[in-house]
This record gives structure tokens, C-alpha cells and sequence, in this order.
């Protein structure tokens, strides 16, 4: 399998970030097409490679796939909220969402109608004093996440991808679990990710070790 | 103080969406009272966002906007199960015996697994019973389980994993003793024999990949441990 990246990015303006959540807010508030029209000639694009890594070969699916996702964009941009999250990752849990339910529906495992929406909890940490601690961090995961040892983020790329779990990454790439987990902790250590504290003494020692 | 926690690699499996629901939902609960986990999973779902951000560009069909713009437009799609997918979960409070003796206690995300009609409590020992949660999945079974105070239960074992998240009271065993939030994993072939604080009830939300099996004198209790997926 291919993880594919953009190699050579086109320069984005230094305020894209808030591009897009303006966008996403514009939609929210006044059912802005065009608006609309800037984020699916950004987005669908994307979500249709990020979705069709993890959902088999079938192009027309994934964009229905996409098509799922992007109506939900519309239909959610009220809720959005740019201080908790910024466009990227905001679409991202829908996307993921809708492909949670896309394949539990295809193994017919939704007999009462739980969405993955019902399941994940979308209210954000309550801790203001820490906010822009946060705001901060989320930055530095954006400019982490190119500079990962291609050991770390290619399990990254495999679990968000292709939706695989820690198991499943050993048996893709033979290597144990214990492996898998431990490239784990280092990469989130590395996207300054806050880890509890007794995951912060495994990863000592894997430090120690490495 | 939540000394227990769901590992980070479960946590991005979380995050990246690979977690069947009844663990998922067992997750969840947890960072209901974990704000430690909680920030991690919104750090882990910033990272699925700059994958995302980062993802190569693959065309998309010309008309596919016309016809998202068609299916925002009929208003039709899947549009009102947003609004409506919790439905068959709301409870009738006064009937529900949980929720009233709860009601303080639990959080609020949890009330929405609950079943409409009063939960069926089978009782696994003299102190100890259970109540499964439909969650519609097959792999796994959720419920609740309640130790009497100062309660033991049985001892058993694990022929899967089995997670614990300490709702209401606390339980202890013979490594440790665990608080509300606590997120306790078991795994294959780990015995052990929960019991409850003298002075208080335990509530737990559990989650199962296999059935439990009763070990010594009170094994003859197991065929009312079957397992139930719903």
C-alpha cells in the first residue's frame, strides 16, 4: 500500500488556517455557497485519497464517501467553532465518522440506529486557563508532522489512513506489537502530544533504550 | 484521583476510528472524567486533521458538487437522522431504576445507551448483577455491573479482554483500588476478585471481547454468564 503525501505543496498563504474557518463560518452562518464551493474544490479532493485508503478500490463509493461528507460540512457548520478546532481537523472527525458508519453499515451492524456521532463526544476540554497552552501545541502538531522518522509516521499514516488498529499495523508491517506501540509513544512525543503519566515513564524508557 | 488510563496507542485507535463501539463508548465515558485524555484525544484528532490537511489531491468527479449542492438542496439524504439517531435511547426517567439512583452521578453521555424501558438486571452473585446495554455490535458486549457495598464478586477470569470504567463508589482487587474515571483493563487469562468499599455501592460500565469464566466453588454460576452480544 501507498501513503501518498504532497511532495511539492503549492505555497499556501500564511493565513490558510483561517481561511478555511472563515469559510467553514460563512456556511454556518449564512449558507454561503460560494464559500462552500472554496472548501469542496480544497477538500473533496482530499478526503477522497484520505477516504479511499481505507475503504477498498471502488472510486464511485468513495465519493459517495465524499459526497456524505461534504453535505454533512454543510449541514454541521453552524456547530463549528473555530476556537476548538481549526477546519482540518474539524472535517477530519466527520469524515472519520461517516467512514465508521459507512462500514458498519456494509457488515449490516447498526440495528439501532448509534451513529459514530452518538458514540465520540464532540465537547471540548472545559479548562480555559490551558486554551492557549493548547492552541499552541495543535500548531506545533502541524509542523511536527513532516519531520517524523518515516518508521513513526508511517504507522501514523496506516492507523488514520487505511483506519487500522495497533494490531493490525504489526501484521502489515511484521513487526510486534509491542513495536507498534512504542513507535507510537515516540511520535506522539515528538507532535508534543500531553500523554499520561504512566505512558510518560514507558517512553522514558524506550528513550533510554533507543 | 483517575490513576488508570486507556494506553496511547489505544487512544490514537480511538481517535483514528478503528475501535468497535462498545469500547469506543467505554472511551468515552472515560474522558468524561479524564480531562488528561480528553486534550490527548483532541491532539490526536489534530493530528488526523493535518494527515488530512496533507493527504495527496485526487480529482473528483466534475458534477460531484452538483450533486452535493442537489442532496443539501432536497433536503433528503440521511439529513434528519442527525437530529434523530438518539431517539430509541431516551429513557423514561422515573421507570429507570439506574438513572434515578444516578442521576447525579452519571454523565450525561452515558444516559443515551440507555434502553427506553427499565434495564434487565440478572445477578451474577449474591452481590453482584448486571444489565447489558444494546449497543448493536457483535463483538463485544456492554453493560453495567453493580457490587453491593462492601460486596465481593466471583472470582474469575478472562478468556478475552474485559474493560472496567468506574462510574459511581469504588472497587478494589488484589493489585489496587480503583476510583470513578478509572479505566481498567484485563486481559486474556488474568484472574482476579473485585470487591466493593464497605460503605459504598460500585457501579461500572464493562466491556467484554469473550465471556468471563467463574473460577473455583461458584463456576456452577456460569451458565448465567452467558455471553449476550446485542
Amino acid at each position: 500500500m501507498h501513503i501518498r503525501f504532497k511532495s511539492a505543496r503549492k505555497e499556501a498563504p500564511m493565513d490558510e488556517p483561517q481561511y478555511w474557518s472563515a469559510c467553514l463560518e460563512r456556511v454556518g452562518s449564512h449558507g454561503d455557497r460560494e464559500a462552500f464551493t472554496a472548501l469542496f474544490e480544497h477538500f473533496a479532493p482530499l478526503l477522497k485519497s484520505f477516504l479511499a485508503a481505507g475503504a477498498g478500490q471502488n472510486s464511485e463509493n468513495i465519493e459517495e464517501l465524499v459526497q456524505e461528507t461534504m453535505v454533512k460540512v454543510w449541514r454541521k457548520a453552524a456547530n463549528y467553532n473555530r476556537s476548538q478546532s481549526n477546519a482540518n481537523t474539524w472535517i477530519y472527525t466527520i469524515a472519520r465518522n461517516t467512514r465508521i458508519d459507512w462500514i458498519r453499515k456494509q457488515i449490516r451492524q447498526n440495528p439501532n440506529q448509534l451513529h459514530a456521532d452518538d458514540i465520540y463526544d464532540t465537547e471540548p476540554t472545559v479548562t480555559p486557563h490551558s486554551s492557549l497552552i493548547e492552541l499552541r501545541n495543535k500548531r506545533d502538531i502541524g509542523a511536527e508532522i513532516k519531520k517524523l522518522p518515516p518508521a513513526q509516521s508511517e504507522v501514523l499514516a496506516l492507523m488514520y489512513f487505511q483506519g487500522h488498529s495497533g494490531q493490525q499495523v504489526s501484521e502489515a508491517l511484521s513487526i510486534p506489537l509491542g513495536t507498534v506501540k512504542s513507535r507510537i509513544r515516540l511520535a506522539l512525543k515528538r507532535l508534543k502530544v500531553a500523554l499520561a503519566e504512566n505512558e510518560l515513564e514507558l517512553e522514558a524508557r524506550e528513550e533510554a533504550h533507543a | 484521583m483517575i490513576e488508570r488510563h486507556p494506553d496511547s496507542s489505544f487512544l490514537v485507535e480511538y481517535a483514528s476510528g478503528s475501535v468497535d463501539i462498545a469500547p469506543s463508548i467505554a472511551i468515552t465515558t472515560h474522558i468524561q472524567f479524564c480531562d488528561q485524555c480528553r486534550r490527548t484525544v483532541e491532539s490526536l484528532q489534530s493530528v488526523g486533521g493535518e494527515l488530512l490537511g496533507r493527504a495527496s489531491s485526487d480529482p473528483v468527479s466534475d458534477d460531484l458538487l452538483d450533486s452535493v449542492f442537489a442532496c443539501i438542496d432536497s433536503g433528503s439524504s440521511d439529513g434528519e437522522r442527525f437530529e434523530s439517531g438518539k431517539q430509541d435511547f431516551i429513557p423514561a426517567e422515573e421507570e429507570n431504576e439506574v438513572i434515578s439512583e444516578l442521576s447525579s452521578t452519571l454523565p450525561a453521555y452515558i444516559k443515551q445507551f440507555l434502553p427506553a424501558e427499565k434495564l434487565k438486571w440478572r445477578f451474577l452473585s449474591p452481590s453482584l448483577k448486571t444489565a447489558t446495554i444494546s449497543v448493536g455490535e457483535d463483538v463485544h458486549e456492554l453493560s453495567f455491573l453493580k457490587i453491593k457495598a462492601g460486596g465481593k464478586a466471583p472470582v474469575h477470569n478472562h478468556k478475552g479482554t474485559e474493560i472496567t470504567v468506574v462510574l459511581k463508589g469504588c472497587f478494589s482487587d488484589e493489585d489496587d483500588l480503583y476510583h470513578p474515571g478509572d479505566f481498567i483493563v484485563r486481559q486474556e487469562g488474568e484472574t482476579h476478585q473485585p470487591f466493593a468499599a464497605q460503605n459504598e455501592e460500585c457501579i461500572c460500565l464493562s466491556v467484554l471481547s469473550a465471556p468471563i469464566q467463574l473460577t473455583g466453588i461458584k463456576s456452577v454460576l456460569n451458565p448465567f454468564l452467558s455471553f449476550a452480544p446485542s
